[in-house]
């Protein structure tokens, strides 16, 4: 079920310049089709988050180009990028991440409320529907640092997925958590990808997790060796 | 991005750090206060001050100057005439101080719109009698009806009733010190003679109380009809015509106009009390600066605070940025921080500086040398509200602009490639 082309890297070169010049992503060539869940894997240090922090725009400091459903992405403003990060791209982050500021459910809202293309009332409905399928309805509105590490990256999934994203990244969401937690995140993934046919992303040690993923990207010291 | 949602964040922002938040409004709120109770207090004294002159004190003052008449008779004689003359120790002639056709003068001015009212007078040298010492002084024949309606006098009569001085016949009203040198009570007669030797018996009916010593050593005041016939003068004898102009401004011009008209001297008040206004600018001067000053501390003090905030919340900053949020919305974000403690202190401060407005109002104030002052005076007008809350929103702007700056510019990357 290969369907058009989402995410697109033509010959990203990034380079490092402290403390001296060094290359760590060289030539990286992919693309990622919808509805695809791609893992990516390769020793510690040869570059994967470099590569995902350009991938989703939060960095624009490389050489080569990038397409995000079908659009060029380096010629754009940071003000743009954020709107697409926002309306295209879910991120979900090895350290869980969220507002503690704020409750579960408005974590996971205030994409939504960026975004601007819903109701509050809506949202709010949305969001404890998708709390829902991860069975985090009953913290919806506990602050977000009283939960456990593996309720809070359930919790930062569901705000990945609140603008219905193009594509999900994610940069070893299971590294911080336990087996039965990473187990739980994966099997969520798979579901994402079976159920609802999400696009996926995936950085990840665990080379159970992706071998049952659809396609490994393999890294090498900056390179892809195998996609 | 929508407000609503900005000061969302903001609102979250603010109450996980209420303290800190709390204390920078405070700081507001405080130099507010201040800023507001200092120039209210200030212009109430200013405006007392001044008042304490420039009430009493005509805008024009109409009357003759004794001089030497500047139309010698060798200018006027056909053989000299063209010369230049120079005449050593002139004397003035006998001179007319009285104000010649001057009911058409009054008649005149009355009928200019820009004058408020018209108070003819007449200032008399005069010796009060007491046993056998004698004591300068001076008596000014006042229509004490226009004398009380344009220049306040009933506010200086500390003892007494002003209005005696016009329904009883040869009354006096006293300056306070002249009285205090004669023992003179009220209902006493006391004897005055004038320049011309005329002596007259005047019956005391209050006294007057300018606050300016020096004036209540020797002013004292007496009908104008009293006045005349003291002089032996007809009831067209005037020495004075004080104009009070509904805008003082226009006293110099039209001093200037009327001079040539009527052919006499004219003296504006600017002219005759230039020092009071250099006072008055210096005095508000100096609390402007002092309010502004307090205004400036409290903005480094929320300038310190935001720059504190966002090095603690640097997660925040940066999950924002990745989940689809701009520098710019991250920027407003702390703006309307900066402003929400501006406004919410700055309101509070306001409405502080009125209480100690109307605290410092009640606060008693009495002295010898101000009888209409009974506590401290106070100037509420909301000039200085608006332009100590502008100066207070402004200020707080500034103080969240470059911490916002800061925060915008959170790459997000750092910071969670750090973690
Ligand atoms: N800001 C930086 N300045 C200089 N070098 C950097 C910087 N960030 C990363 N690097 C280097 O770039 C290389 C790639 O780093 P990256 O974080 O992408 O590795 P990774 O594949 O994600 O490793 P891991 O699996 O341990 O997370 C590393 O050698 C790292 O030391
Ligand atoms: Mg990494």
């Amino acid at each position: 079920m290969k369907g058009e082309i989402v995410l697109e890297a033509k010959g990203i070169n990034k380079y490092f310049f402290s403390p001296e010049k060094t290359q760590v992503l060289k030539e990286v060539t992919f693309q990622i089709s919808k509805g695809e869940f791609v893992s990516v894997v390769g020793k510690s240090g040869c570059g994967k988050s470099t590569l995902l922090y350009i991938l989703s725009t939060m960095d624009t400091d490389y050489e080569g180009a990038l397409f995000i459903d079908r659009e060029e992405m380096n010629t754009k403003s940071q003000k743009y990028h954020s709107k697409i990060r926002n309306e295209k791209i879910g991120f979900v982050f090895q350290f869980h991440y969220l507002l503690n500021e704020f409750s579960v459910l408005e974590n996971v809202m205030i994409p939504g409320l960026k975004l601007g293309k819903y109701s509050r009332e809506e949202l709010e409905h949305r969001a404890m529907e998708k709390l829902k399928i991860f069975g985090m309805q009953g913290h919806a509105l506990k602050k977000a640092n009283q939960l456990s590490g593996g309720e809070k990256q359930r919790v930062a999934i569901t705000r990945a997925l609140i603008n219905d994203p193009l594509i999900i990244m994610g940069d070893e969401p299971s590294g911080n958590l336990d087996k039965k937690n990473g187990d739980i995140v994966f099997s969520i993934f798979k579901e994402l990808t079976q159920e609802f046919h999400q696009t996926l992303l995936i950085v990840t040690h665990d080379q159970d997790f992706a071998a049952a993923t659809d396609r490994i990207i393999e890294m090498e010291d900056g390179r892809i060796i195998r996609q | 991005m929508k407000i609503s949602l900005t000061l969302e964040i903001a609102k979250s922002l603010m109450l996980a750090r209420l303290k800190q938040t709390t204390v920078a409004a405070v700081g507001v709120t405080f130099s507010l206060t201040m800023f507001v109770a200092l120039l209210g207090f200030m212009n109430g004294l200013n405006t007392m001050l001044d008042g304490l002159i420039l009430n009493r004190t005509p805008h024009i003052r109409f009357y003759n100057e004794v001089k030497p008449n500047p139309n010698q008779p060798i200018d006027q004689s056909e053989e000299f005439g063209d010369y230049y003359n120079i005449i050593r120790s002139i004397k003035p002639s006998a001179s007319r101080i009285s104000i010649h056709n001057n009911e058409a003068i009054v008649k005149t001015l009355q009928e200019d719109p820009r004058v408020l009212g018209v108070a003819p007078k007449i200032s008399a040298q005069v010796f009060y009698n007491v046993g056998t010492i004698n004591i300068t002084g001076v008596i000014n024949g006042i229509d004490v009806e226009a004398e009380a309606d344009l220049f306040f006098f009933q506010d200086y009569v500390t003892a007494g009733n002003y209005i005696d001085l016009k329904n009883t016949a040869n009354s006096i009203i006293l300056g306070k010190g002249a009285a205090d040198r004669m023992m003179a009570e009220i209902g006493d007669v006391i004897q005055a003679t004038t320049a011309q030797g005329n002596r007259i018996q005047l019956k005391v009916v209050g006294y007057y109380q300018s606050g300016l010593g020096d004036l209540d050593n020797v002013q004292s005041y007496a009908s104008i009809a009293t006045t005349q016939k003291m002089l032996g003068e007809t009831a067209s004898y005037i020495t004075d015509v004080q104009v009070k102009l509904k805008d003082l401004a226009l006293a110099p011009s039209m001093a200037r106009e009327y001079r040539d008209v009527f052919g006499i001297d004219a003296d504006d008040i600017q002219t005759v009390n230039a020092q009071f206004e250099t006072g008055t600018r210096i005095r508000t001067l100096i609390s402007y600066a002092v309010g502004i000053t307090l205004l400036i501390v409290s903005g480094f003090g929320i300038y310190n605070i935001l720059n504190m905030m966002i090095y603690e919340k640097m997660d925040t900053i940066a999950i924002l940025k990745a989940i689809g949020f701009s520098g710019r919305d991250v920027n407003n974000i702390f703006i309307a921080i900066a402003l929400t403690i501006g406004f919410v202190g700055g309101g509070a401060g306001l409405i502080l500086g009125f209480l100690a407005g109307l605290g410092i109002e009640r606060i008693p104030f009495e002295t010898e040398a101000l009888p209409t002052i009974k506590t401290f005076p106070v100037d509420f007008n909301p000039k200085y509200y608006l332009i100590g809350g502008v100066f207070g929103l402004v200020t707080t702007y500034f103080a969240g602009y470059f911490p916002a700056r800061k925060a915008s510019s959170v790459d997000p990357v750092d910071i969670i490639r750090g973690k």
